[in-house]
C-alpha cells in the first residue's frame, strides 16, 4: 500500500506520458550505448562507467539478473514511463542493519519497493544513534544507496550533454522533463556528437580500461608464473611471464593516468595496485644480481596478493576514478613522495614475504645452516631498499608538507606512523649491529615489522582515521587488518620457537 | 679530576653504545605508537600536550640526539668505510638543530582575512589570561601553562587570586548553597520528554545562578516562578489577573482587592492599584510592568501583574518548582497541578514532565570541569572549554574561553579574557576575494584561492597583488602564508584563514635531511663494496 503511495508520488514528480509501452523503452535503451558521455561525480565518463559502478554501489554485485549494467540502469531509470517497477535488490551488509530491516542474517539484499517505504525509518534511526559506530556509518552508506536510487528513478542520475540556447551544456533527464520519451531519445543521440565536437572523445578511454579487464589478465598471467616458478627448474619462464604481467599492469596504470591526469597513487585501490608493481620490479632487480629464486617467488606472490585485493576487496578498495581533494592536486609532490613511499612499502613487502618463507622453511626442516644465514642476508638486501626509501619518502613528504602546508612536521598520525615503521626498522638494523639480534631473531623481527607497515598504510585510516590525510578514508578494512595481524602472529607462533626446527647455527 | 673523567668515560661508552640506541629508539617508538591512538581519540591538541610537547618526550628526543651524537664521536678520527655513517649521523644531528631552532624562535600561526578588511595579527596557539582594570587603564597578560590536565597556578595579580586552569573542560551543573537563603529564590531541574523527544531543562530564579527563569522549546514557553504564585493560579478569577508583591511574594486576584478593572477607548483593559497613596497603572494584557502617566514603564514599583488571558492561545507551562500550571484547551480553563509519583502529564504532543530536581536552598551554577577530551570525524566535539578559576573578594568566578568577564569592587571594573596570544606584523593583508571552486555537477570542493593585497608601509613598493592557493604559498619577510581554512560571513561572501609560518630552522631541516638520504645510500654501496673485497 506505502509502496504504491511513494510510486504515486513519485510519478507525479515526474512529467510524463504514462502512454509509454515497453517496446519504447527498450529502444530507449538500445539507444543508451555504453559510450555516450555522461557527467556525475564531478567527471565525465562513459555512461557504462556510470551505469557500471551505481549498480555495483546499490547491489554489491557487478550485475543484476546478468543484465548489461547499461541495460539495467536504463530500466531502473525509466521504469517511471511504464509504470511498471522493479524490485530491485539493495544490499545490506552490517548485521544490526539487518536485524532493524527485520532480515535475517544470511540475506544480503533488500527489495528497493520495501526500502524505499523503510527510507525515514531509517533516517531517524541514523539521528538516534549517538555514537558514530560501524553501525551508524553503514546506515548511512545503505541511506544514500536509497538516494542514490531515488535519483536514478527520479532521472536526476543521468546527464546528458545538450543544445541550449547560447551554449552547449550538462543536463540532467529530470531536469529536461521531456513529455515524450521521443525527445529524450533524440538527446541521447545527440549528446555524444555533440560533446565530442566541443571536448574530444579523450574520455572513451576510460571505457576501453574499464572493459578490457587488464588487471584480471595480469593476475591469470602472475599466478601462471608463479606455478611455472615453482615447478620449473631455472627462473626464465617466471622471469618472462613476471615481465609480461608487469607490462599489462603498466599499461593498466597508463591509462589510469591519461583518464584521471595524476599519478595512479592516490587512494587505496591505487597505492595496493602500486605497491604490487614496485614490488616486482624490486625483486627483478635484486634477482638480476642475486641470481636467487626466492626474490621471483616473494615478488610474484605479493603482486598476487595485490591483484587478488584489487580484485575481491571492493569494500575496502574503490576502483572508480574521482576527482581529487585540493590539498594533493600538485602531480610533483604527489608522484614523488608517494611513489617513494609506495615502493619502500614494497620493498619492506618482499622482506616480509621472505621473512615468512624462511620461517616456513624453518618450521619444515628444510634449511641448513648455511642457506639460513644467507636468507638473512637476502632479507637485509630487502630492508635496506626498504629503509632508504622511507627516509626518502618521509622526507619529502616533509618537503611537501612544508612546502603546502607550512611545517615540515605536525605529528599528523600518518606521517607519524610511516616514521613509527622506518624507527622499528632502526631498531632491528641497530639490534642486529649490537648483536642483540642474532638471526632467528631477526627473521622473526622481520616478518613481524611488516605489521607495522600495514598499520602506517592500512591501519591509520582504517583505525586511527583523524588528521589532515584523512583524503584516503573509507570503510570495511577493520576486519581485514585484524585478520592479517592474527594470521601473521599465528605464524610466528606456530613457526618462530626454536625449539620447534632443528638448524645447526652457532649463533 | 680522576672521578670526572671516569663519569665521563661511563657517560660516553653508555650513550655511544649501540644497545642504548635501540633501547631508546624502542621507547620512542612506543612513546609514538601512544601519541598516535591519543591524537585519534582526543584530538591534536591534547596529544601535543600529553606526548609530543611534554618534557619527557622532549628528554628522550635529548637522548637520541645525545646517542647519535656519541656514536658517532666514538668513531671518529674518520675511516673510510664509514663515510656513509658519518653522513647519516652528521646529517641527524644537523636536523635535530634546526628542530631545536624552529622549537626555539619558530612562530606558527594563523590570520584571519575578512572580505576587504586590512588584517595585521597573526594568532598563535598558545593561550593567555588577560586582565584589564579600568581605572589604571593597566592590562596583565598571563601565559597559561602548556598542559594537558587541570592545573593549580597560584598568583596573585592585585585583588585577583588566580587558582586553575582547565585546558580541556565542560560546563557542568553544580549545586551551590545560596548564602541569602531566600525561600522565593527557588530552582528546579526537569525532563520534558514524550516517544520522540526528551530534554533536560533547568530553571531557577536566583539572581546568583546561571539559568534563567524562562526557557522557550520549540512552540512551548517555560516560565519559571516563585511557588507562592500558584495558589493565585488556582484562583478562580473572572478578569484572570494575578498581582503578586515582588519582596513578599504576596499574590492576590484582582476580584480579591476589589481592584477596579477597566477599558481605554480603543479597548485594552486597564488596572487600578493604591499603593503608598498613589494609584498604580497597569496594561495587564500589554506588559507586567505599571506604567507611568506619559505610558513609561515604571519598574520600581514592588507590584507585578500577569493576564492569564494571554498565555491561553498557545503552549505556555507555568513551573512553580513543584507544581505547575497550564491552560487547558479541551477543558476551556487552567489547571494547577502537582507532580504526582514525579511525573505531570502536559496537554501537548503527549508531553510528560518529570521533576528531577528542587531545591530552595540550593541554586544552579555552570561550574567548568576538567574533562578528556573527545575526537569524532576530525572535531572535538568534547572538551572545548578553557577555564580558569579566580577569586575576587573571596568569592569564586571562571573565566572562561568563549567570552569576557567582567567584575567590579565599586571603583574599578576588572575585564578578565582567555584568548590566543597575538603578533603583530608590520604590514598589512587584505583579502579582495575568496573563491572556492567545485568539481563539476557536483558540491565538492576542487581549489580554495584567496585573491589578497599586501601593503608594507616600510617600502614604498605600494599595493602588492597576490593569488594564494592550496600548493601555492606566499612568501614575505621571512614568514610565509597558506591558504588553510575559510567561513562564510554573508551571502556569498567568505572570509579566509591563512596559516602564517616563521620556520629558522628551515635551512638545517633540509640540508640534514638530505645528508641522511645520500648518507643512507653511501653507507649501502661502501658496504657492497667492503663485502665483494673480503669475499
Amino acid at each position: 500500500m506505502k509502496t504504491t503511495k511513494i510510486l504515486l508520488t513519485l510519478l507525479c514528480l515526474f512529467t510524463l506520458n504514462s502512454q509509454v509501452s515497453q517496446a519504447q523503452v527498450n529502444q530507449t535503451c538500445t539507444l543508451l550505448k555504453d559510450d555516450i558521455p555522461v557527467l556525475a561525480g564531478g567527471r565525465v565518463k562513459p555512461y557504462y562507467v556510470l551505469a557500471k559502478e551505481s549498480i555495483k554501489f546499490l547491489t554489491g554485485k557487478s550485475s543484476y539478473n546478468n543484465e548489461k549494467p547499461g541495460l539495467t540502469f536504463c530500466r531502473l531509470l525509466l521504469q517511471n514511463y511504464t509504470e511498471t517497477s522493479i524490485n530491485f535488490p539493495i544490499l545490506i551488509e552490517h548485521v544490526k542493519t539487518k536485524a532493524f530491516l527485520e532480515l535475517n542474517e544470511d540475506e544480503t539484499t533488500l527489495g528497493s519497493q520495501e526500502l524505499l517505504t523503510k527510507k525515514e525509518l531509517i533516517r531517524s534511526e541514523i539521528i538516534s544513534l549517538k555514537e558514530n559506530n560501524s553501525y551508524k556509518k553503514d546506515l548511512t552508506k545503505l541511506f544514500n544507496r536509497i538516494a542514490t536510487l531515488e535519483k536514478i528513478q527520479t532521472a536526476q542520475a543521468l546527464t546528458v550533454y545538450t543544445k541550449t540556447d547560447s551554449t552547449n551544456e550538462w543536463k540532467s533527464l529530470s531536469e529536461l522533463s521531456f513529455p515524450s520519451l521521443d525527445l529524450v531519445n533524440k538527446a541521447i543521440e545527440e549528446s555524444k556528437s555533440l560533446y565530442t565536437k566541443d571536448h574530444g572523445d579523450d574520455y572513451l578511454l576510460e571505457l576501453t580500461y574499464v572493459k578490457s579487464h587488464i588487471f584480471s589478465y595480469a593476475l591469470l598471467v602472475a599466478l601462471v608464473g608463479i606455478f611455472l616458478t615453482v615447478l620449473m627448474k631455472n627462473n626464465t619462464a617466471g622471469v618472462v611471464a613476471s615481465i609480461l604481467a608487469l607490462a599489462m599492469q603498466t599499461a593498466g596504470m597508463i591509462m589510469r593516468i591519461l583518464i584521471s591526469g595524476r599519478a595512479p597513487i592516490t587512494n587505496m585501490y591505487e597505492t595496493v595496485m602500486f605497491s604490487g608493481f614496485g614490488a616486482l620490479i624490486i625483486a627483478l632487480c635484486i634477482l638480476y644480481f642475486k641470481r636467487d629464486k626466492i626474490f621471483l617467488l616473494a615478488g610474484l606472490g605479493y603482486n598476487i596478493l595485490c591483484l587478488f585485493m584489487m580484485m575481491f576487496a571492493n569494500n575496502m578498495l574503490n576502483s572508480s576514478i574521482s576527482p581529487l581533494v585540493p590539498v594533493l592536486r600538485d602531480n610533483f609532490w604527489l608522484s614523488t613522495h608517494v611513489t617513494t613511499i609506495i615502493l619502500s612499502y614494497a620493498a619492506l613487502a618482499l622482506s616480509w614475504m621472505v621473512a615468512n618463507i624462511t620461517l616456513f622453511k624453518m618450521r619444515l626442516n628444510k634449511l641448513t645452516s648455511k642457506e639460513y644465514r644467507y636468507y638473512q642476508t637476502l632479507i637485509y638486501t630487502c630492508i635496506k631498499v626498504g629503509i632508504v626509501l622511507l627516509a626518502a619518502g618521509i622526507i619529502l613528504g616533509g618537503v611537501w608538507a612544508d612546502y603546502s602546508w607550512g611545517r615540515f612536521w605536525g605529528w599528523d598520525p600518518k606521517e607519524t606512523w610511516s616514521l613509527i615503521v622506518l624507527l622499528f626498522y632502526m631498531v632491528i638494523v641497530h639490534g642486529r649491529y649490537s648483536n642483540w639480534i642474532n638471526t632467528h631473531r631477526f627473521i622473526i623481527l622481520s616478518a613481524a615489522g611488516f605489521m607495522t607497515v600495514m598499520m602506517a598504510w592500512f591501519g591509520v585510516n582504517y583505525i586511527l582515521a583523524s588528521g589532515l590525510h584523512s583524503y584516503g578514508f573509507s570503510e570495511g578494512g577493520a576486519i581485514f587488518l585484524g585478520s592479517f595481524f592474527a594470521v601473521q602472529i599465528a605464524i610466528l607462533l606456530i613457526c618462530g620457537p626454536k625449539s620447534n626446527f632443528k638448524v645447526n647455527n652457532n649463533d | 679530576m680522576n672521578k670526572i673523567k671516569n663519569l665521563y668515560n661511563l657517560f660516553e661508552a653508555t650513550l655511544s653504545n649501540v644497545k642504548f640506541a635501540v633501547v631508546i629508539i624502542s621507547l620512542f617508538t612506543i612513546a609514538l605508537i601512544y601519541g598516535t591512538f591519543m591524537e585519534s581519540y582526543h584530538g591534536a591538541d591534547y596529544a601535543n600536550r600529553l606526548v609530543y610537547k611534554s618534557w619527557w618526550f622532549i628528554l628522550i628526543e635529548i637522548f637520541i640526539f645525545l646517542s647519535v651524537f656519541m656514536a658517532t664521536v666514538v668513531r671518529l678520527p674518520p675511516k673510510k668505510r664509514l663515510y656513509g655513517f658519518y653522513t647519516i649521523h652528521a646529517g641527524l644531528i644537523i636536523l635535530f638543530i634546526g628542530s631545536f631552532f624552529t622549537y626555539i624562535n619558530g612562530i606558527d600561526g594563523s590570520i584571519q582575512l575578512l572580505p576587504n578588511t586590512p588584517a595585521k595579527k597573526i594568532v598563535i596557539n598558545e593561550d593567555l589570561l588577560k586582565i584589564h582594570f579600568s581605572k589604571t587603564n593597566t592590562e596583565y597578560k598571563l601565559s597559561l601553562p602548556y598542559t594537558h590536565k587541570k592545573i593549580n597556578i597560584d598568583k596573585t595579580i592585585e585583588q585577583i587570586q588566580i587558582e586553575d586552569y582547565i585546558p580541556f573542560g565542560e560546563n557542568q551543573i553544580e549545586w551551590i548553597a545560596d548564602k541569602q537563603n531566600m525561600r522565593q529564590q527557588h530552582s528546579s531541574t526537569y525532563l520534558l520528554f514524550n516517544q520522540n523527544l526528551s530534554q533536560k531543562i533547568t530553571l531557577s530564579l536566583s539572581p546568583d545562578s546561571d539559568f534563567k527563569s524562562m526557557q522557550r522549546m520549540g512552540l512551548l514557553n517555560l516560565h519559571y516562578m516563585p511557588s507562592i504564585l500558584k495558589d493565585c493560579f488556582a484562583k478562580k478569577t473572572q478578569h484572570g489577573f494575578i498581582l503578586w508583591h515582588l519582596g513578599t511574594g504576596e499574590c492576590f486576584t484582582a476580584e480579591e482587592k476589589n481592584l477596579p478593572v477597566d477599558k481605554t477607548e480603543k479597548g485594552t483593559r486597564f488596572l487600578l492599584l493604591k499603593h503608598q497613596g498613589e494609584y498604580l497603572k497597569f496594561f495587564p494584557d500589554v506588559s507586567p510592568v505599571a506604567v507611568n502617566d506619559d505610558l513609561t514603564k515604571n519598574k520600581n514599583t514592588p507590584y507585578r501583574v500577569l493576564s492569564k488571558k494571554i498565555f491561553e492561545e498557545k503552549p505556555n507551562l507555568f513551573l512553580f518548582g513543584e507544581d505547575i500550571a497550564f491552560y487547558d484547551k479541551s477543558k476551556d480553563d487552567w489547571v494547577v497541578t502537582d507532580f504526582k509519583n514525579g511525573l505531570a502529564q502536559l496537554p501537548w504532543m503527549n508531553f510528560q514532565l518529570r521533576l528531577l530536581k528542587h531545591s530552595t536552598t540550593h541554586y544552579p551554577a555552570e561550574v567548568p570541569k576538567a574533562v578528556l577530551p573527545v575526537q569524532e570525524n576530525g572535531n572535538i566535539i568534547k572538551g572545548n572549554l578553557k577555564a580558569v578559576k579566580i577569586k575576587f573578594y573571596n568569592k569564586t568566578y571562571w573565566v572562561r574561553n568563549d567570552g569576557p568577564l567582567e567584575l567590579t569592587d565599586g571603583k574599578n571594573t576588572i575585564r578578565l579574557i582567555i584568548t590566543p596570544k597575538e603578533i603583530e606584523i608590520p604590514y598589512q593583508i587584505t583579502l579582495d576575494r575568496f573563491k572556492m571552486n567545485t568539481n563539476p555537477g557536483t558540491n565538492d570542493p576542487a581549489s580554495y584561492e584567496s585573491f589578497i593585497h599586501l601593503l608594507d608601509g616600510r617600502t614604498n613598493s605600494g599595493l602588492e597583488k597576490h593569488h594564494v592557493f592550496m600548493n601555492n604559498p606566499l612568501k614575505y619577510d621571512d614568514f610565509t602564508f597558506y591558504q588553510s581554512s575559510y567561513f562564510q560571513v554573508g551571502p556569498n561572501q567568505y572570509a579566509s584563514v591563512l596559516s602564517v609560518n616563521y620556520d629558522p630552522g628551515r635551512f638545517f631541516k633540509y640540508l640534514g635531511s638530505l645528508l641522511i638520504v645520500l648518507g643512507s645510500i653511501w653507507h649501502y654501496i661502501l658496504n657492497r663494496k667492503k663485502r665483494k673485497v673480503s669475499a
